[in-house]
């Protein structure tokens, strides 16, 4: 049985539909991620999943659990952590913590031991009686995911878990979810960052529109939709509609990326360059962001035709 | 707490439970514990000012009321009730707001709670402030001899009245206001002309006669009615139409909140 099951899930709002005919599977012990840009429907997953956001058609089900049946219990084995880290500003770090745990089923007293427990963990058990608001943006973001581990749910929902951390909070987050994939949590989390999603995911489903466009492992993504090659040309001022035009008669997919133009292979096999002047080019191992770049290009396409 | 989820008496998402009613009290208990100093002023310096100046200025003005003996008898219930009033409805209002701007009851529905048990347990806490206050405004209205310290229990249980009728209100406003300048208008269009027109400070009688039947229809008079009532030890069948008001009006309110603060919260 898989941990979390969806299946032709389907959101609108209004004439919106947010999310699209979604289904996906995440294993047990799994860290999965939903990679797309705003607007691509990760959120609203995530939040059908935690019973924030009614669900309009499909089903989706947690340890065989059916949210739209049984939200109460699906609750009882999930974490989440939101996008805004949902923190109560009215409590200290340590409160945050009890008063979840009380919520969701522990006793006071455990609820109490289980938060100076997490907080330790997280290192954080210096600043247990701190204001929730003198934390920093780090900290916060630590500290939502130290609540939605009191608990010890079996999967926990990261909505964004590193946007807006500097690259030190960065690392140190991704560390400590690398923990807990360790000890077996399994993970369902959402990204538009590419390093992200390739350091902490064993599968990705890239989203767009409300659709997976596609789903894999991230060296299977990138051997299918990017090959093993790619080059970064970066060509001065005057030679860049040149370079354009070259690449164009060589009928060599590019997408135009600040100063660069990204070249991802074909059909597996490395970029063809034609011959060019005036230009830097990089060759380099081929990566998600060229994946997303493809998928995302061409999912923009069919979705305008 | 693997296995509790397949337990079948969890399937049942209309059922209360106790655990989200009183986890969330206990959060705003620790929340009020954190500014209790500051919370002091709330209960009972301010009330404090405000019997004062009427009971002992305008009082020494107004002379007797017919009935009631001196102005600071007659006006003291319905300072306690008045006050208590204040206190559910921004409790419900202005903080639930906050809790909702700020995600808190959001985070509170990723645990196994619903918006339902939210809703009673912002009541509860309504109920809780609006006690705290009757009993800080009560006693000090006692110490002046203004109200029997032997009716203070029974207007505890008129407080209990105005918590959960006010909590209602407070919460309508709250799941229905945009921004925080729609919800001022709780204060302007509610809390302060309620708190003058419904018999607090005058008898409801010296009103013009179109406006007696719309006071007498207004929330607060018929708590301001039965506080008076209970501390003046003069009960009749008025007070007990009060009752069905204020428990009618009450189990109508709660649904309503309910429905709104879903609409509100899960989208």
């Amino acid at each position: 049985m898989a941990e979390i099951e969806a299946f032709n899930l389907v959101k609108t709002f209004g004439a919106l539909r947010a999310v699209d005919g979604l289904s996906f599977r995440v294993e047990r012990g799994e860290t999965y991620g939903l990679l797309g840009p705003n607007g691509a429907g990760k959120t609203t997953t995530m939040r059908m999943l935690a019973g924030l956001s009614p669900i309009t058609a499909g089903t989706l089900r947690l340890a065989g659990i059916d949210v739209a049946a049984n939200p109460r219990g699906v609750r009882e084995q999930l974490g989440v952590v939101t996008q805004s880290d949902g923190l109560d500003d009215e409590l200290t770090a340590v409160q945050n913590l009890e008063v979840f745990g009380f919520l969701v089923g522990l006793s006071r007293r455990e609820a109490k031991r289980r938060a100076r427990e997490v907080l330790e963990f997280f290192d954080l058990a210096g600043r247990a009686d701190d204001e929730v608001a003198d934390l920093s943006g780090g900290m916060r973001r630590r500290l939502a995911i130290a609540r939605s581990l009191v608990t010890e749910p079996r999967v926990i929902v990261l909505d964004e878990p590193s946007t807006g951390l500097d690259p030190e909070s960065r690392v140190r987050v991704w560390e400590e979810l690398a923990t807990l994939k360790q000890a077996g949590v399994t993970l369902l989390m959402s990204t538009h960052y590419m390093d992200e999603a390739e350091t902490l995911c064993d599968r990705l489903a890239i989203m767009h529109s409300g659709r997976i466009l596609d789903e894999g492992t991230p060296p299977e993504l990138v051997a299918r939709h990017a090959g093993s090659l790619a080059a970064d040309i970066r060509p001065d001022a005057a030679s860049r509609e040149a370079v354009r035009a070259a690449l164009r008669a060589a009928g060599q997919p590019f997408r135009e990326v600040g100063a660069l133009f990204r070249v991802t292979g074909r059909d597996g096999g490395p970029p063809r360059l034609p011959a060019l002047q005036g230009v830097t080019v990089t060759e380099r191992a081929a990566n998600l962001e060229d994946v997303f770049l493809t998928l995302a290009g061409r999912g923009l396409k069919e979705a305008e035709a | 707490m693997s296995g509790t989820a397949l337990d079948p008496s969890n399937a049942a998402p209309v059922r209360l439970r106790l655990r989200s009613v009183t986890g969330i009290w206990w959060r705003h208990v620790l929340a009020l514990g954190r500014v209790w100093k500051v919370a002091v002023t709330w209960f009972a310096v301010e009330p404090a000012f405000v019997l004062l100046a009427v009971a002992l200025g305008i009082g020494r003005l107004v002379g007797e009321v017919e009935a009631y003996g001196s102005y600071a008898v007659f006006v003291a219930p319905g300072i306690v009730v008045g006050t208590a009033m204040f206190h559910a409805l921004f409790e419900c209002s202005w903080a639930a707001f906050q809790r909702i701007q700020q995600s808190v009851y959001e985070t509170i529905l990723t645990a196994p709670v619903t918006v339902a048990e939210i809703v009673l347990a912002e009541l509860c806490f309504a109920v809780t402030r609006a006690m705290i206050s009757t009993v800080a405004v009560g006693c000090f209205a006692a110490a002046f001899g203004w109200v029997p310290w032997s009716a203070l229990p029974a207007l505890l249980l008129v407080s209990v009245g105005v918590g959960t009728v006010f909590g209602g209100i407070g919460l309508l406003f709250a799941a229905l206001s945009p921004t925080v300048h729609a919800l001022s208008l709780v204060f302007t269009l509610v809390a302060t002309p309620l708190f003058f027109f419904s018999g607090a400070f005058f008898p409801i009688s010296v009103l013009p006669d179109w406006l007696e039947p719309v006071a007498w229809g207004a929330p607060l008079t018929a708590l301001v009615h039965l506080g008076r009532g209970v501390a003046l030890g003069q009960l009749d069948a008025g007070h007990a139409w009060a009752v069905v008001y204020v428990v009618g009006l009450s189990l109508a309110l709660y649904p309503l909140a309910v429905t709104l603060l879903r609409r509100r919260l899960l989208v």
